[in-house]
């Protein structure tokens, strides 16, 4: 394979496509490529430093889950006023990260931009281990765990049904349904990679495994047809939901009438964050994945890119929402909405709400700059950094507006404790595990999909 | 059936019947309930279906996991006691210089609630906080419940026998001494049995001395009243019929032993829609309630209240003669208070006749005789100032007595010390060493319901019976006599005063006396005093007061005295030379309540400070001194020191520094601080300062800041904020307290509606319909003082739990009603303005609508229930509350429960309100299970529900009847009334939530003279 340049891949000369796979592959050198992760019989050292670190972490999260449950809520910073904190915080922090997944396996294939392809794999798993992570704060932040269930809709004996007028009911099924969604997109998609995996398989375990999770895969014209109209449909049912998805979430707050929560805006606001944050995440993880497994060819600058490209327009998006809450804050001319604006920027919680605007304002804009764009570490900087900005989001959202409401007598500051700082670093702990899992087990590439982007593949 | 009861371990019998059906015990009880079966020969069909049917009935005992209790029938049910239905004593509750007339309420025998005697005219219906506590203080595990004895060194459990014993043989003795060496320190009481008992004792033991001492006491009032009149005389101040009141650092509606009764009184002169109100004047060092709630207010150091007195007097001098023209001094430069002085006195002359100066007992006897001169003048005695006899007038003024008492002991002329109730080794007079004074005495014996500082100094200790307990007597404030009756038997074997020295005498009488019954002790003296006639017992008792036996008004000389001293400058004391101030705190008292958790966790009213007590100082000398907010400072006076956090109150007068008594306690129990478990005392001691000369103000004082900060926990934020808060809490706090003066309301009687204006409102969903009953609640800010009586009735009704310090600094206080208070104007002498804020029962409540799972809703008669059983714990209905009145279970504040004294402490929960678990969300409920009580009722006997018949807690205890309740459907209810006064508005009602609670504007009524002048205030910087 000749020496790789990323100006390869970059559109350099308008009268050329760039190539959307790097060197010269054919389909038994993908092939080769991808499955050898999953197929090295013993992982990296890298890779277990980082499972076992990440591990002690997932431990940590369940450990600190257990001593919420024994002791009650009251482990956790929450108070009056503000009743939310950190976990409500970090489950729309991960519901966020969750959306560029969705966003480029599905409005990126029906839009027919196959550049997608050698990424959507494994920023698809990383939606489903962000909508893991995040379904689980909701749920274990209630103070009586042992009946959430009556959160859902069954016939029971009590004869009582949930209230739909809650924004939280529609947050259970917006989640649920997204969850279950982008779960059989992700699979459907994998089913003709595990049946490569089964067919290389070389011990009788992981032929039987491959095997149960390909459904009798034979590659058979038939089949093909019916996957690709099957991933078609399911690609046109989970794009609405990247849009709905983070809208309902936003609902929680904007169904509110807490000053600061209360805006119509939030919706779209909502989802372009999501997007922003999401698109930072799979940046995060594909630098660090394409040195350590060996995908650069797959996984090329022009991807990188093209995400950053997406986190530079996303991040201008998620800067004008900023200026029209401010905007409409003082053209409406409610004394309590601009309170809560006056005090998220000037306030106690002052320097939340500027780190938020540095990190994903601010610093995105160095994306204009091409070096920035296309130098692993200086992208990952700037990706880490909009993550934290989006967690700050969150947090000034929920937390500035609570702590200072409409009566000053009830005023009040939060303050985290140490549970909910380990819970918070645990659910790192978790979306790692999952992730180092899936990197190690699974095809993290769409083989069968790159194959047909290859050029040899191109009739033309 | 339910007399048989089965263990945990009974096996899992309906899997196997059979072998169920061989055990011992099933058997015993089908020989008893079947006998036909008893011995069956086989199984056949009915053998079956009896067994099937017994196992069935059975299961639900054996299979919960419910530990074993034994119910226990009455054998002869008590007259009119009915299970679950409720009874109402009345009595009364003795503390120190008063009695408070109170009904007490039970239920199956054991008291649960405390509500005022409607007939008792110290009540009136109404109570102040400490007898909403008095139930928690009788369940308290921490109550002493063994006769201690000292052997040695230690002290170890005794028994009521032992002390019988000992009492025969020792006073036997000291009976043929003729008392020689006994003494006896009684705390304050005014109950004329053991008046009559202690004169009886004088006889067996005419050597005796007998003392009296109470930390705050009325000792200068009484000698004011002896300079002004010759004898010691109590001025009855009759608030309703004065229309211009002065108070000179008397704190009239708070720590005034007849509180009760002066809020009530002042607030019908505060009825703005009848368009008379009276004008209340403070001029006080500490901002008191009185000063909260006063017209105008001048800070000035407790020290230049005589001065003040002075220049009044002199004033008024002055202008009485010279027909009200205004006198200059020309000798000297015009005092900054003059003008106030002036205005003030032209004010009350107007209102001769109609006016009160009241003055503390804080005060020098000298500055209270010139009050009463003032009074003279003012024409108000007789009228507005009553005065009447006081409480055994012959007695030495407590300060002299507990001095007296340690000059015996020291020159050794003492062998036994009898000290029913107190505790002076915590409150005498630092100077006078008390603890080390009797410690050289040989015996020394202590009544106490705890086992205190002063029970573990004594030889002996014996457990003092809860007045709840007891038979007694006592007298209020303006000597209306009380009987006190047991509500419930002794719970930890403890003997009243009464008791202990009838033992007394029938040991020194030598004669084998039964046990004198109590009942007996009491009826005596009402004899005594009502004559012979049980009718006059039986309606005494059932009235909870004898008829007119009230002190009648007394006719008094002019009053003279020495005219104080010329007025001088005023000047705020330098460092070295301040002075502090010290008080009985408005939630422990002089420490007596200490160990009650709803006091401690009460907020105090003026620095929503729970949980300690911190030196009061004002933001300007707190500047000059470097002193920062909730941080340790330590204060010097006369070889003393004490390291106290200090909290920066806006309106404390500068140059003063105020502390309350009643905290540091090292013995009080398990929430008050025992330093022998090793639970640190709550806030800091001040008696530690008090000595004999100086025990209400302490003069050249020298404060030192230490900078070390100290995390005060209040349930509201305190004034130091930053700007951006500071600004936009000074916006809202303008529409959420509605005020004007009386003269701006008059011209715009509507000015309560145009506060806040906004467009029509149109609500998203279906709204209520409304059929029936409606009910709602309308609170007057005009006249709520803020005490936070309601706070603890609304605790003792609706069993709130108390959380502790730790969790009231994170914001997890639980109290249902809370009372914002809110500052304005200048920092130096700000205004305070009061907030009741239970929930608002909003028509279209925002936390309904959000609860996922409907665990709140609205009731067809318009109340947002709480379904507690329902809720999950999301808390987002408290995110979408926007007066933030929900309340979380953050964690098991019922854990101590389950600990010792935990079976003790459930007794005094209200049976018809559920305990709460952890994970649940809770609130006020408008009292709704008074609201069904009255219903069911009313049901029953197909009776319609009048008017007033069902009064929430925080209305039924509130001293100024600031808060009404009922059915806004009824046009002729009272709250109805209240809900179509010009001055009803709805807190955020732009919200369009339609809170059911109403707020009725706060209208002042200043003197026009002075809002013209300039404020006069310290500073600006904040």
């Amino acid at each position: 394979m000749p020496a790789i340049t990323h100006e390869d891949n970059m559109t350099q000369d308008p009268t050329r496509r760039a190539p959307l796979v790097l060197g010269e592959p054919d389909l038994a050198s993908v092939t080769e490529t991808v499955c050898r992760i999953a197929e090295r019989p013993g992982a990296t050292p890298a890779w277990y430093v980082a499972f076992v670190v990440s591990v002690a972490l997932t431990l940590i999260l369940f450990g600190s889950i257990g001593y919420l449950i024994i002791h009650g809520i009251g482990v956790l910073g929450n108070n009056s006023p503000v009743f939310w904190g950190f976990p409500i915080i970090n489950f729309v922090f991960w519901i966020g990260i969750g959306h560029a997944g969705t966003l480029i396996s599905a409005i990126l294939f029906l839009f027919r931009q196959k550049w997608r392809t050698s990424i959507n794999r494994f920023a698809e798993a990383m939606t489903i281990f962000a909508v893991a992570c995040a379904g689980i704060f909701p749920a274990v932040h209630v103070g009586r765990i042992w009946v959430i269930y009556w959160l859902a809709p069954y016939p029971n004996q009590m004869a009582l049904w949930p209230n739909f007028r809650s924004p939280l009911l529609w947050d259970v099924v917006a989640v649920s349904t997204y969850a279950t969604v982008s779960l059989l997109f992700w699979y459907l998609g994998m089913i003709p990679d595990l049946a490569t995996l089964r067919d290389r398989a070389t011990t009788k375990p992981r032929s039987i495994l491959y095997g149960l999770f390909a459904l009798g895969w034979r590659g058979s014209a038939s089949q093909w047809h019916r996957f690709e109209t099957a991933y078609l449909l399911l690609a046109a049912l989970a794009t609405p939901l990247v849009l709905s998805v983070h809208s309902v979430v936003s609902f929680d707050f904007a169904v509110a009438q807490l000053p600061g929560w209360h805006t119509t805006i939030f919706p779209p606001y909502f989802v372009a964050g999501a997007i922003f944050s999401g698109c930072a995440m799979v940046v995060t993880l594909a630098v660090p994945a394409r040195a350590i497994f060996g995908l650069k060819s797959l996984i090329t600058m022009r991807h990188l890119d093209n995400m950053n490209k997406l986190i530079l327009g996303t991040s201008m998006l998620v800067a004008y929402a900023y200026m029209v809450e401010w905007f409409m804050a003082w053209y409406g001319g409610n004394p309590k909405e601009i309170f809560a604006f006056v005090n998220r920027a000037l306030g106690p919680y002052a320097w939340g709400y500027w780190l938020m605007v540095l990190c994903n304002v601010v610093v995105p804009q160095l994306f204009w700059f091409k070096k920035w764009r296309t130098t692993p570490w200086l992208m990952l900087i700037v990706a880490i950094l909009v993550n934290v900005g989006m967690w700050m989001e969150r947090f000034v959202i929920i937390v500035a507006s609570l702590s200072r409401d409409f009566l000053p007598s009830s005023w009040g500051m939060f303050k985290p404790t140490s549970i909910d700082i380990l819970m918070m670093i645990g659910s790192f702990g978790l979306f790692f595990t999952l992730f180092l899992l899936f990197c190690r087990f699974l095809p993290v590439v769409a083989m069968a999909e790159v194959k047909a982007v290859l050029p040899t593949r191109d009739p033309r | 059936m339910s007399s048989i009861v089965f263990q945990n371990d009974s096996p899992n019998w309906w899997r196997s019947l059979d072998e169920l059906a061989g055990s011992p015990r099933f058997r015993a009880f089908l020989e008893a309930e079947f006998p036909d079966a008893a011995d069956p020969p086989g199984m056949n069909r009915r053998r079956w279906l009896q067994l099937m049917g017994a196992s069935l009935a059975l299961a639900g005992i054996s299979g919960c996991r419910w530990e074993r209790q034994e119910i226990a029938p009455f054998a002869n049910r008590p007259l009119d006691r009915i299970p679950g239905t409720r009874q109402h004593f009345a009595t009364a509750m003795p503390t120190g210089s008063t009695a408070h007339g109170i009904v007490v309420t039970t239920v199956d025998g054991r008291p649960i609630k405390i509500e005022g005697n409607p007939r008792h005219p110290q009540s009136l219906g109404a109570t102040n906080v400490f007898a909403q506590a008095a139930v928690l203080e009788l369940y308290d595990p921490d109550r002493s419940c063994h006769v201690y004895r000292r052997s040695g060194d230690k002290q170890s459990e005794g028994t009521w026998e032992q002390f019988t014993h000992f009492c025969q043989s020792h006073f036997g003795r000291l009976c043929e001494l003729a008392g020689d060496g006994l003494c006896v320190l009684s705390q304050g009481n005014t109950s004329p049995t053991l008046d009559r008992i202690r004169h009886d004792l004088r006889t067996n033991f005419p050597s005796a001395c007998w003392f009296e001492y109470e930390a705050i006491s009325d000792d200068n009032e009484r000698e004011g009243a002896r300079i002004a009149f010759g004898k010691p005389l109590r001025a009855q101040l009759a608030l309703d019929k004065a229309q211009v009141i002065l108070c000179l650092d008397a704190d009239l509606l708070g720590s005034h032993p007849a509180s009760v009764r002066h809020a009530r009184d002042f607030s019908m002169g505060r009825e703005a829609n009848a368009g008379q109100m009276n004008r209340l004047y403070a001029v006080e060092s500490r901002y008191s309630l009185t000063g909260a709630a006063a017209d105008h207010r001048l800070p000035l150091p407790s020290c230049q209240i005589p001065a003040f007195v002075g220049e009044l007097e002199q004033t008024l001098a002055m202008m009485a003669d010279s027909d009200h023209s205004v006198p200059t001094h020309q000798d000297q430069p015009p005092s900054q208070i003059e003008p106030f002085v002036r205005t003030v006195v032209r004010d009350l002359l107007a209102n001769g006749g109609r006016s009160i100066v009241a003055i503390g007992s804080n005060q020098s006897p000298a500055a209270i005789a010139a009050v009463h001169r003032i009074n003279a003048r003012l024409g108000n005695e007789g009228k507005t100032v009553i005065y009447t006899q006081t409480m055994d007038p012959d007695r030495p003024a407590h300060l002299d007595a507990i001095k007296g008492l340690v000059e015996k002991i020291r020159h050794g002329n003492v062998n036994t010390l009898l000290i029913l109730g107190g505790n002076p080794v915590y409150n005498a007079p630092a100077d006078l060493a008390f603890a080390e004074a009797i410690a050289g005495i040989a015996t020394t014996i202590h009544l106490s319901s705890y086992r205190n500082e002063t029970s573990r100094q004594c030889s002996w200790h014996l457990p003092q019976a809860h007045f709840l307990e007891t038979w007694g007597d006592a007298r209020a404030w303006d000597g209306t006599y009380s009987i006190l009756q047991p509500a419930i038997a002794p719970l930890y074997g403890g003997r009243s005063e009464i008791e202990v020295l009838a033992m007394i005498l029938a040991a020194s009488s030598r004669e084998q006396v039964p046990d004198a019954r109590m009942e007996d002790l009491v009826r005596r003296t009402f004899q005594q005093m009502a004559g012979d006639d049980p009718v006059v017992w039986d309606k005494t008792l059932r009235d909870g007061l004898l008829i007119d036996s009230a002190w009648k008004a007394e006719s008094v000389p002019v009053p003279g005295g020495p005219v104080l001293e010329h007025v001088r400058p005023y000047q705020v004391p330098e460092n070295g030379s301040l002075e502090i101030t010290f008080w009985s705190d408005l939630s422990v008292g002089d420490g007596r309540f200490a160990n009650s958790s709803w006091l401690q966790e009460l907020p105090d009213p003026m620095t929503k400070i729970t949980w300690d007590n911190a030196a009061l100082v004002n933001p300007e000398t707190a500047c000059r001194l470097g002193i920062e907010n909730e941080t340790k400072i330590t204060i010097q006076a006369g070889g003393r020191e004490m390291t106290i956090p200090a909290y920066i109150l806006p309106g404390q007068a500068p140059g003063s520094i105020g502390v309350a008594l009643g905290y540091g306690r090292t013995a009080a129990g398990h929430v008050g601080g025992d330093t022998s478990l090793g639970i640190p005392p709550v806030g800091v001691d001040a008696y530690l300062l008090r000595t004999t000369d100086a025990m209400t103000i302490l003069n050249g004082a020298h404060v030192k800041a230490t900078g070390i900060p100290y995390r005060l926990a209040t349930t509201q934020d305190h004034h130091a904020i930053d700007a951006v808060g500071q600004t936009g809490r000074d916006k809202k706090v303008a529409a959420l307290i509605r005020e004007a003066n009386l003269d701006y309301y008059r011209e715009h009687p509507d000015f309560a509606q145009h506060v806040e204006h906004h467009p029509p409102l149109k609500s998203l969903w279906e709204e209520h319909f409304f059929d029936g009953h409606r009910w709602g609640m309308s609170i007057d800010l005009s006249k709520c003082i803020g005490c936070g009586a309601c706070i603890i009735a609304c605790q003792a009704e609706n069993n709130i739990p108390v959380v502790g310090k730790e969790q009231v600094l994170q914001g997890r206080e639980m109290q249902w009603l809370r009372v914002d208070r809110y500052f304005r104007g200048p920092l130096g002498a700000p205004q305070v303005a009061h907030q009741p804020i239970p929930c608002q029962q909003c028509e279209l409540a925002p936390c309904e609508q959000v609860c996922p799972v409907a665990a709140t809703i609205h009731s067809q008669e318009g109340l947002n229930d709480m379904v507690y059983n329902r809720c999950v714990g999301t808390r987002y209905c408290a995110n979408n509350c926007p007066y933030k009145v929900r309340r979380f279970n953050y964690l098991n504040y019922h854990k101590d429960l389950g600990k010792d004294g935990g079976e003790v402490s459930k007794m005094k929960y209200n049976p018809d309100v559920t305990i709460r678990c952890r994970g649940v969300m809770e609130k006020c409920t408008y009292c709704v299970q008074r609201i069904q009580t009255v219903k069911i009722e009313a049901k029953k006997r197909r009776l319609v529900i009048r008017d007033g018949e069902i009064q929430t807690a925080c209305q039924q205890v509130c001293p100024s009847q600031a808060i009404h309740f009922g059915n806004i459907a009824d046009q002729e209810s009272t709250v109805s009334k209240k809900y179509s006064l010009d001055r009803a508005y709805a807190l955020l009602s732009e919200l369009n939530i339609r809170p059911r609670t109403v707020y009725l504007a706060r209208i002042s009524n200043p003197n026009p003279d002075l809002e013209k002048m300039p404020t006069k205030h310290a500073s600006d910087h904040t």
